[in-house]
């Protein structure tokens, strides 16, 4: 392999490992799934560099993330299962990740609580936009691109979904001590 | 009167863009007239005040939602490897 095509590559790549692993671990929900999405993905991103100008490489990983988990679910299941109906329709496996930093430990545990009874009672499309954007910190682009809908679709679903859960969640929850 | 119906008007034109304000997403900025037109609105309204501030602690409680799916390092670390062998010999 040609070393600047290599040195390219992995230049756009490293930094994006852990975002790859989030989205692919989101969609599978499998650990070891989500290391074959990424693996899998990687291929297939090598081969189309030459055809990536090189601008956004998160946004264009992830839109090969994305491709690459409908493809493997047409091989692997006879009934594929919609990307983010995976996302949208299991409760999160509390404690599956690493342990929780200082600053997640304190997050308060009523507040957390009733954040997952809110995030399930959302419509999956609202839902998944939430944790891309403000769970996994993605740009509206970069949701754009794992989702397959526009931006402003993003954004739209984005303020409706937030919207909800504040209501869902209320002043109470949301500002303590602040006279509503 | 004249006076409250313009409050509305500017508390329903700050609630259009005060996640937009609070995100700073490069796909769609404010503009610095808008920014400036909303700080001073915000610094007048309890209400939209507040609204902001549920927002920020909303984002906040999300961003350490114990639920999200976070890979180990194990797992960044076997796929590092991965990408070693597919760029094989390149590492600088």
């Amino acid at each position: 392999m040609d070393d600047a095509r290599a040195r390219a590559f992995r230049e756009h790549v490293e930094p994006e490992i852990e975002v790859m692993l989030r989205v692919a671990l989101s969609l599978t929900r499998e650990r070891a799934d989500a290391e074959d999405l990424v693996q899998e993905s990687l291929i297939r991103a090598l081969r189309a560099l030459d055809s990536f100008d090189g601008r956004h490489p998160r946004a264009w990983l992830l839109t090969i993330v994305r491709r690459t988990h409908l493809n493997m679910n047409r091989r692997r299941r006879p009934d594929p299962v919609g990307d983010w109906d995976v996302l949208g329709d299991q409760r999160p496996a509390f404690g599956a990740g690493t342990a929780p930093s200082a600053e997640q430990a304190h997050l308060d545990a009523t507040l957390s609580s009733r954040l997952t009874d809110a995030l399930e009672d959302l419509d999956p499309k609202f839902r998944s936009v939430v944790v891309l954007v403000d769970v996994h910190d993605l740009s509206y682009a970069e949701a754009a691109a794992v989702l397959d809908v526009p931006v402003g679709t993003v954004m739209s679903r984005l303020s409706r979904a937030r919207n909800r859960l504040r209501a869902a969640l209320g002043p109470e929850f949301l500002t303590p001590g602040r006279p509503a | 009167m004249k006076q409250s119906l313009r409050q509305m008007i500017t508390c329903h034109w700050t609630a259009k863009r005060i996640q937009r304000y609070l995100d700073a997403d490069p796909s769609a900025p404010l503009t610095a007239e808008e920014v400036a037109r909303l700080e001073a609105h915000l610094a007048e309204c309890e209400r939209c005040t507040r609204v902001t501030e549920e927002h920020r602690v909303l984002h906040r409680a999300l961003s350490l939602w114990p639920g999200a799916a976070v890979p180990d390092q194990r797992s960044v670390e076997r796929v590092r490897s991965f990408l070693d062998e597919l760029t094989d010999g390149s590492r600088s």
